[in-house]
């Protein structure tokens, strides 16, 4: 750690760094940016820099206002979107309170102590996420009341010297200057869809890395004149923007899931993390699925994992147990389907820990493999072979989570309390609306 | 063989078997070496390790035993160590090396000079070999020196200093060794420069016959070599320096090489440049890396790159007492020196644990760090040196540091003895007769066993107490003229001490110490003598500052009171518990100065006990009738008696000597004992009236808390006074508010509870009570009858009442839309009742599962089911949820939930009444007001985050449980 801190004000000499952004997130999963001069980092790292918790969601309670934020000097980098003028860096930071205990209300501090935990029992959890957006024409909606995708106006159209790669190649080079290493794929299912595919690592590297991303991805879009969303589902008839990720537990440098005799070459760990994940699934998924849009995407049908299934080739069980090379055990790992691209990740990722953990722990027994599409099967048979379904909605999610002592323990209390309480006022407000659904519905008739 | 020597001869010698060693003398057959033995810790041992010795090598035994100065020296060492016995074993040619006296103690350049020779021309592990026993050759001639002196005390220092020279010595070979065999090009080797730093023991030369040896590498390059290049030869010679003394080989390794004191610990560089070692602590040093630091010393390698590595960091170190958390990190400091033993070894450890050696260090250091910020003299490194220094600047008396350094030197020479024994690290006293008289002859400290048991046990108490005499005794020096001799301290000084244990407003303090202890009165005198101690105390808790202001408030009040005086001087649990009970509780500090004799019930416990009702209500009319004609002095005596018996409760209840489940029964009483008087005053016999007082609420259920409300409701009856007799009953309720108003310690009378709240009349004749419990036969006021409970006033109106409400409050089976409203009410309350802005989650009260949820619901229950099951006819919320329990009312688990919600919760409330002095039903806010409740609630220092965490956990799982049963779904 201490290498890292003279790192890093040694670069910010170097590089001439006129503002150092310090970076935590609210519960919600918004990222929250503090500007220091780098006069001021050397107090940070010592002291932690103080700032009013009130304006911040989930740090509202007054009694909260004062808390310090802690710079963490690993996470150090210089942004490359402002590079041009005033050379600027970017931290994530530890939320502190003034006696110098952790923030009970820090989703970054949930994350790092279910990993603690996690270490105890002698394992690490790795997590490699693909995330899903879309690139809209602008915030604005079109005339017929629905967003407009940039490929109705061409944006990805292959022309030679147009402007067709450039959202492509600009924000790859802008993550790869920050160090994020990345995948881009176009996809072809949803209009102006996109697909980028974050390098393996450690829980809370990814999650850091999925926030700079959703801001490097925001930015380059404003650069491009363009706008992008990780809304679950903005459009009602193209696939949602889902957050599918890989997980492995690993025991030193052994991979935990992997066994050359099990079945799809898993270990029994593996086995039991699987049941871990199936059978809270449904409790988590107020914070895996946080909007009350998310689950217009759970339900969408097609591939989407709305029921409480695993399997092998099954693209549309919500864990899903990927081929890799025989023998290639390293990349033993398992992908979980439901996460989607809106979730905040520290407290996603700590609770799909939670989940597989207590499975390892207490030994569940994994249910038998789905082997067909749950879609395609009437409620009948779904019913006969047992699969659960996920919540229909943010309501059904949040009661589900409220009697959940997993959840409520891995948040901790108070972030427990936070998200319960925000999630009601969302589902509260949405369901005082009068939705175009229903007036085109029922005003001709009634 | 004819027998020369009678058995009381051997014994006299300090034989223990005496038929073993008669035969092995006869086989020793040196008739003049018998005498030698009584010199021996262990003559037994002696003989047989010296029988062993002949066997192994008859002819380099006989050289030594040829001259009897030698022979004497050998057997010394053989009785005191195993470990060396073992040594000459594998090397017997090494005995002659104990011909030749060791005159003095050699300097260090003549041992390094012994090393290095050892080790020239010779590579790997011959190499390694010849190092160790050339070490062992000289700690051999070492350990004869020291158990020839006539006072192993007076040694002690010379001996400690020898061995940090010696292992000094053992690194530079090793170090010369390394550079030998390292697998890089000579010339870079050559212009690599490593120094090796000594920390702790070996930094402060106060290392022991077997410790490990801390260090610190510091490499720089020269000749044109690349300093990275350096750091890695640099890292490479540190490994093989460590190697060549510690790894293992045909000869043992020596002792354990340490660098984990180094920058990062375990997971920073092995080495690195003085500029890098610079950089990280002038901006990342913990302070408690500061203080191991205090005794860097250059110990091997080039001395000249180690003189400025240890110029360069050595005036940091003093300037860690100014730093921020100074205070956080002396606690730890301190907690380090009692933590961490083992239960079974508290009383055995010579080293940890109270009255040890690290007690003497501890208090040594912190006089360092304290004063060397701002005087120079005092930085020097060993503990010795140090406590002198600390004499000459005026710190610390001259007694007190004569008396602390000869403790250091009795411990150590135990210390010394026990680890020769075997050459091991040990620190555990013997506890068996055998080891304790061997421990005795080889320190010379006494004659027996028992004996230097006993006077170890002293030494302990002394250490205990010079660390107040040395540390907080002149604390009073700065403000008070103590008796000639004894140092004075400036403010200043005293400043930064009292502020380095943690008093916020250092300054202030001196203020109340001065106040204290100024003066010739007997108080002052005694009050100079215990201040020292107090203070450690008084830093103890979470408000050092408020403990001690009230400490002087009540010692002003009591003046020269002889009990007191004599209690605080003769009574060591009594002022401790003063101490800690002004400084843990602001409610406590106020009430306290009120009522300063209450000091006295601290002596015992049993004055801290609840006194029982029968006792208050015979004092309570005692007064009243003593005071018939005077209502003002009565409504004084009576307010002093309320006073007097809460703070006896708050006492009481902060030392663990009244339980929660005794507390809110004796609270009641209290509030019945002065309703009792009231009543006695106000209602006179001629009233024409019967008037009585009936307990509601937590009153009625004898579940106060400090700083509950009283809820009550009253009740007449006409006994003569016709249409006048609500207008007297009216008068008297107005008298009874009067009458019991504190504005020191406010009482509150609530009677919102009575039927139609706040839209009915405040009193009511019985018959108005039964008409109007006959129309709403069961109600949310029904509901409240349960916790009915008639406590004070005339006897007819009493059992009349007691009578209508037996009838309405258990009804034999409840209608549906009875039940319903209830809860409907409750779900109105919850959402009313709660003040605004309040967060549900963080009231105590009124809160998500805390104590309403769980009361409503038990009485929920009590009104289906008590009129066919008498165990839930009680006032009292714990007994009727039990009853629940075992009539299969309540599941086991669900209760569980809720009795540790109500109990988490009522104790919060005690303990936040306590900490603020002030009634509130919210969670604290304030981090500080937090630590101070949860400390009162039992928790450890620094739990704030989990008590906080631990309350909303309980109350969330309490309201799970109350969602499902009160509303009866799910």
């Amino acid at each position: 750690m201490d290498k890292q801190r003279d790192f890093v004000l040694r670069t910010i000499e170097e590089r001439g760094v006129k503002f150092i952004r310090l970076w935590f997130t609210d519960v919600v999963g918004t990222l929250k940016s503090v500007a220091v001069a780098p006069a001021e980092i050397e107090g940070a790292f010592a002291e932690g820099l103080g700032f009013d918790g009130s304006a911040i969601e989930g740090f509202t309670r007054a009694y909260e206002a004062d808390m310090l934020a802690f710079p963490d000097p690993t996470t150090f980098q210089i942004l490359p979107w402002r590079g041009e003028v005033d050379p600027t860096a970017r931290m994530f930071c530890d939320v502190m309170t003034p006696d110098g205990q952790p923030a009970a209300s820090d989703p970054r501090h949930v994350l790092k102590r279910t990993l603690a935990k996690a270490a105890d029992r002698g394992f690490s959890f790795y997590t490699h996420p693909e995330v899903e957006f879309y690139l809209l024409d602008s915030v604005d909606l079109g005339p017929d009341g629905q967003p407009v995708p940039v490929d109705t106006a061409g944006f990805f159209d292959n022309v030679p010297g147009g402007t067709a790669h450039d959202f492509r190649r600009r924000s790859v080079r802008m993550l790869e200057d920050i160090g994020i290493s990345v995948e881009f794929s176009h996809h072809e299912a949803g209009p102006g869809q996109n697909e980028i595919d974050l390098r393996y690592a450690d829980a809370l590297a990814t999650a850091d890395n999925i926030m700079t991303f959703r801001a490097v991805i925001k930015e380059v879009a404003i650069e491009q004149g363009v706008y992008a969303t990780f809304m679950p589902k903005p459009f009602t008839d193209h696939p949602g923007s889902g957050m599918h990720t890989h997980m492995s537990l690993f025991e030193g440098d052994s991979n935990a899931f992997y066994d050359p005799a099990g079945h799809y070459e898993l270990s029994a760990v593996g086995r039991q993390f699987i049941a871990g994940l199936l059978r809270h699934a449904p409790e988590i998924t107020a914070v895996t699925n946080q909007f009350v849009n998310s689950y217009k995407r759970l339900w969408g049908g097609d591939e989407a994992p709305g029921y409480v299934t695993w399997g092998h080739n099954n693209r549309a069980a919500l864990v899903r147990v990927p081929l890799y090379k025989p023998g290639k055990g390293q990349a033993a790992r398992i992908e979980y389907r439901a996460v989607d691209s809106a979730a905040n990740p520290y407290l996603a990722y700590s609770l799909l820990l939670a989940a597989g953990l207590r499975g390892v722990e207490e030994g569940y027994e994994l249910p038998p493999e789905a082997e067909t599409n749950p879609w395609e099967l009437t409620e009948g048979e779904r019913r006969a072979l047992g699969y659960a379904r996920l919540p229909a909605s943010l309501e059904h999610a949040v009661s589900l989570m409220e009697d959940s002592e997993l959840v409520a323990e891995t948040l901790g209390e108070q972030v427990f309390n936070y998200v319960l309480l925000n999630k009601r006022e969302e589902w509260a407000a949405y369901r005082s609306q009068v939705t175009r659904f229903e007036l085109e519905r029922n005003l001709p008739t009634l | 063989m004819a027998r020369s020597r009678s058995l009381t001869d051997l014994a006299r010698l300090g034989f223990a078997d005496l038929g073993a060693a008669d035969r092995g003398l006869a086989r020793l057959d040196r008739p003049d070496s018998e005498p030698w033995f009584a010199e021996a810790a262990d003559p037994d041992a002696a003989l047989e390790r010296l029988l062993r010795l002949v066997e192994r090598d008859a002819a380099a035994t006989d050289r030594v035993l040829a001259d009897p100065d030698a022979g004497v020296r050998l057997v010394r060492v053989l009785g005191a160590s195993e470990g060396l016995a073992a040594f000459y074993h594998r090397h017997p040619e090494q005995l002659t090396s104990l011909i030749e006296p060791m005159e003095e103690p050699p300097g260090p350049e003549s041992l390094r000079e012994e090393l290095l020779a050892a080790v020239r021309g010779r590579t790997g592990e011959a190499a390694r070999v010849a190092l160790r026993v050339g070490y062992r050759r000289q700690l051999g001639r070492l350990v004869a020196w020291d158990l020839a002196q006539p006072s192993g005390q007076d040694a002690v220092e010379r001996v400690a200093g020898t061995l940090s020279d010696l292992a000094a010595a053992a690194l530079e070979a090793s170090l010369s060794l390394a550079r030998a065999e390292a697998p890089f090009p000579a010339e870079e080797v050559a212009a690599t420069r490593l120094a090796i730093i000594g920390m702790g023991k070996a930094g402060g030369r106060e290392l022991n016959y077997l410790s490990d040896v801390d260090v610190i590498f510091v490499a720089e390059a020269s000749a044109g070599l690349a300093e990275q290049r350096a750091v890695e030869i640099g890292t490479r010679l540190a490994m093989l320096a460590i190697r060549g003394v510690a790894e293992l080989a045909m000869e043992p390794g020596l002792w354990e090489v340490d660098a984990n004191l180094r920058p990062e610990g375990k997971d920073g560089a092995l080495v690195r440049t003085l500029e890098s070692h610079l950089a990280y602590y002038e901006r990342w040093a913990k302070d408690w890396e500061f203080q191991a630091l205090l005794k860097a010393r250059p110990l091997a390698g080039d001395a000249e790159l180690g003189e400025r590595y240890v110029a360069a960091i050595w005036p940091m170190v003093w300037q860690s007492a100014s730093r921020d958390h100074f205070v956080e990190s002396v606690q730890r400091m301190r907690g380090r020196v009692t933590d961490h033993i083992p239960a079974d070894q508290v009383d055995v450890q010579l080293k940890l644990g109270p009255g040890g050696l690290r007690d003497i260090e501890f208090t040594v250091q912190l006089l360092q760090l304290v004063h060397g910020l701002t005087d120079e003299q005092v930085r020097v490194r060993g503990t010795l040196p140090a406590l002198e220094r600390l004499v000459e600047q005026g710190y610390i008396g001259r007694v007190e540091a004569g008396e602390f350094a000869e403790e250091y030197r009795f411990l150590r020479v135990l210390e010394h003895r026990l680890q020769l024994r075997r050459l091991r690290r040990t620190h555990i006293m013997p506890v068996d007769e055998e080891g304790l008289r061997v421990l005795a002859r080889a320190s010379g400290l006494a004659a027996t066993g028992e004996e230097l048991r006993d006077r170890w046990q002293r030494v302990k108490t002394r250490v205990r107490e010079l660390h107040e005499r040395l540390f907080y005794r002149p604390l009073l020096s700065a403000v008070a003229a103590l008796p000639d001799g004894e140092l004075a301290l400036t403010s200043e000084q005293a400043i930064a001490r009292l502020a380095a244990i943690g008093f916020r407003d250092a300054k202030g303090a001196l203020g109340h110490i001065a106040a204290l202890t100024s003066g010739l009165s007997r108080r002052a005198q005694i009050q100079r003598t215990l201040l020292p101690v107090l203070l450690r105390w008084f830093a103890d808790g979470v408000d050092p500052d408020g403990g001690l202001l009230a400490f002087r408030r009540i010692s002003d009040q009591l003046g020269d009171a002889y009990w007191y005086l004599r209690m605080l001087r003769d009574s060591t649990s009594a002022a401790q518990r003063l101490t800690e009970v002004l400084s843990g509780s602001r409610f406590v500090q106020a009430l306290f100065e009120r009522i300063p004799e209450a000091a006295a019930w601290l002596e015992s416990g049993e004055d801290l006990a609840p006194r029982g009702l029968p006792a208050l209500l015979e004092e309570q009319e005692s007064i009243t009738a003593r005071y018939r004609d005077d209502e003002e002095s009565a409504v004084r005596a009576l307010r002093h008696l309320r006073r007097r018996e809460m703070l006896r409760l708050a006492i009481g209840s902060m030392l663990g000597l009244v339980p929660i489940d005794e507390l809110g029964p004796a609270l009641s009483d209290v509030v019945t004992t002065t309703l009792s008087g009231a009543l006695a005053i106000s209602h006179r016999p001629g009233d024409g009236i019967e008037f009585g007082v009936i307990a509601m609420g937590r009153y009625g259920g004898r579940e106060l808390g400090l700083g509950s409300d009283a809820d009550v409701m009253l009740v007449y009856r006409d006994a003569g006074a016709g249409d006048s007799a609500q207008a007297t009953a009216e008068r008297i309720v107005r008298e009874l508010g009067r009458l019991t108003e504190d504005l020191q310690l406010p009482f509150e009378l609530d009677t919102n509870l009575r039927p139609e709240g706040k839209q009915g009349p405040i009193v009511r004749s019985v018959a108005s009570y039964r008409a109007y419990y006959e129309r709403w036969a069961v109600s949310w006021e029904a509901q409240a009858l349960l916790r009915a409970r008639v406590v004070v006033g005339d006897v007819g109106v009493l059992a009349e009442f007691q009578e209508l409400i037996a009838e309405v409050r258990y009804p034999s089976a409840p209608a549906e839309q009875d039940i319903r409203e209830i809860r409907r009410i409750k779900a109105r309350v919850e959402a009313e009742r709660l003040p605004q802005g309040a967060d549900p989650k963080r009231h105590l009260k009124l809160g998500r599962g805390s104590l309403s949820d769980v009361e409503w619901l038990v009485q929920l229950v009590q009104l289906q089911h008590a009129a066919r099951i008498p165990g839930l006819r009680t006032t009292s919320t714990l007994e009727a949820l039990g009853a629940a329990e075992e009539a299969g009312l309540i599941a086991a688990p669900d209760a569980a939930r809720l009795r540790d919600a109500w109990l988490f919760a009522s104790r919060a409330r005690s303990a936040m009444t306590l900490w603020l002095n002030r009634t509130t039903d919210i969670l604290p806010a304030v981090r500080r007001d937090l630590e101070g409740v949860a400390r009162l609630m039992g928790y450890p220092r620094g739990s704030a985050s989990r008590f906080e965490e631990d309350y909303l956990r309980i109350t969330r799982l309490a309201r799970q449980t109350f969602d499902r049963l009160f509303t009866g779904q799910g």
